[in-house]
């Protein structure tokens, strides 16, 4: 199941990283050439840190065919700190045919999230364990149809995303002309919703967003409806709610906040649905 | 983890003629349990992107497509309804809330007064049914099985009136809710 790795794990894992790694692992996104010159000898000195990935297969051109885990080990003392260093390494050297969306490789764009050891996450935000050698199992994020590879099908998660009209609604002009005005305290309750990247993580590990997709907008949605709700220069506070108010929409949640486990931005789309609940309520 | 087997259908509707016939072997991999398909995943099908052997729906122009939502458009909003929006859940909470005290005092007092004993009862009644509501709400998907949901909401109207019913008779000739569960405590 998705995101079940406990907080106290997590910091655990931060907690036991070295500060300072040698030069060697630290090194940047792999390529061809370094991989043909250096792959065959182990890196100069160093005893191999080798590590098998498992990652899902489905080609879309062969669709009878069964999904597989494939199995790729590459050698960590080549390859970067990262789950996506070592995507693009196992796709520039081993197999040019491993499907992955990437972009920005710093956790802005959320193009490459998918599940990694069983919790949705960036795999450009997510490290490779090297305490130890156990596989590690890359699934494409769950209950999504999938185009292939680690490529889920977000068409609908962008289509519920317009349906709560995410842009700034309202009527009258700013007092002077210009740009619309907000008091620091009001600027600030926009901290915490804004960040989202919206790359799914949180909805896709949502056990109602599984069964009710295409009713339930699930939690991504909702926080940036929030994000909405809270602008203090939105005057469309009354529509956005009425959007809401219904039995499928919003109040699908259960506060399950596997939402909030998940999120690999460290934002709480929990408290924002909690928050929508609280306006709606009184 | 059932889903991540499942094709996509917007880039490669092949995909879907042959998935329903594969898609049991598809997942019995990823599973170590016997397969229970109660709602088995349905093809994808994606407003604005025909169905799934309709290719040449697109080639076809036709007045009818302008009026069709098409793959950038956003989902439809549902109707405003705070009787199953807003008002429910507040209802929910403020009921589940009201249990707390009435839960503690029979402790505290010993036993409750006969009106007192009913209005816990009647309380957990409607706690119970809000909850099963919220479950066939979840679970049972009005838009794919609708006949279902509609007997799985009367069943449980018809069990609620029915232990209501049970309840008004236990309350009115016998002894009443927590003088029965404390007789049963100590016998």
């Amino acid at each position: 199941m998705a995101a079940l790795r406990s907080s106290s794990a997590r910091v655990l894992a931060a907690a036991s990283r070295p500060a300072f790694r040698p030069v060697v692992a630290a090194r940047g996104m792999a390529n061809l050439a370094d991989g043909a010159t250096h792959s065959n000898h182990a890196s100069d000195g160093q005893s191999p840190k080798l590590k098998t990935f498992q990652i899902y297969r489905w080609n879309p051109d062969t669709p009878t065919e069964k999904p597989r885990m494939q199995s790729y080990t590459l050698d960590l003392n080549k390859t970067g700190p990262m789950v996506l260093d070592a995507l693009v390494r196992i796709k520039n050297e081993l197999d040019p045919t491993l499907t992955f969306r990437r972009s920005c490789r710093e956790g802005i764009c959320g193009s490459c999230a998918m599940n990694i050891n069983g919790t949705n996450t960036l795999a450009c935000l997510c490290r490779i364990p090297a305490d130890n050698s156990a596989e590690m199992k890359i699934y494409p994020l769950p209950h999504t149809y999938v185009v292939k590879d680690l490529v889920p099908d977000l068409t609908l998660f962008y289509k519920q995303y317009k349906s709560i009209k995410p842009y700034l609604q309202r009527d009258t002009p700013s007092p002077d002309g210009k740009e619309y005005r907000q008091s620091k305290a009001d600027r600030k309750k926009l901290d915490g919703l804004y960040e989202c990247i919206l790359c799914a993580c949180c909805s896709t590990s949502c056990p109602s967003y599984w069964w009710n997709s295409e009713e339930y907008l699930g939690p991504a949605i909702l926080l940036q409806s929030y994000r909405w709700l809270a602008d203090s220069r939105d005057e469309r506070h009354a529509q956005r709610k009425d959007a809401l108010n219904n039995s499928m929409s919003l109040y699908r949640c259960h506060t399950i906040l596997n939402c909030t486990r998940t999120c690999p931005k460290g934002l709480n789309p929990g408290l924002a649905i909690a928050n929508i609940k609280k306006e709606l309520a009184f | 983890m059932a889903s991540v087997a499942r094709s996509s259908a917007l880039l490669k509707q092949v995909a879907a003629k042959q998935s329903v016939a594969a898609s049991g072997l598809r997942v019995a991999a990823f599973h170590t349990t016997s397969r229970k398909s109660l709602l088995p995943p349905l093809p994808q099908h994606i407003e604005g992107t025909g169905t799934h052997n309709d290719s040449t729906a697109t080639l076809v122009p036709c007045p009818l497509t302008y009026l069709l939502p098409l793959v950038n458009d956003p989902v439809q909003v549902p109707p405003t309804s705070p009787s199953h929006g807003s008002y429910h859940w507040t209802f929910d909470r403020v009921v589940a809330a009201g249990l707390v005290p009435l839960t503690v005092a029979p402790f505290a007092a010993g036993s409750l007064n006969p009106t007192m004993d009913a209005i816990l009862a009647a309380t957990i009644l409607i706690h119970s049914h809000t909850g099963f509501g919220n479950i066939i709400v979840d679970y049972i998907p009005s838009k794919r099985v609708p006949k279902a949901r509609k007997l799985f909401t009367w069943g449980l109207n018809a069990a609620t009136v029915l232990v209501g019913l049970a309840l008004y008779e236990f309350e009115t000739t016998d002894v009443g809710l927590t003088e029965t569960i404390k007789r049963v405590w100590k016998a």
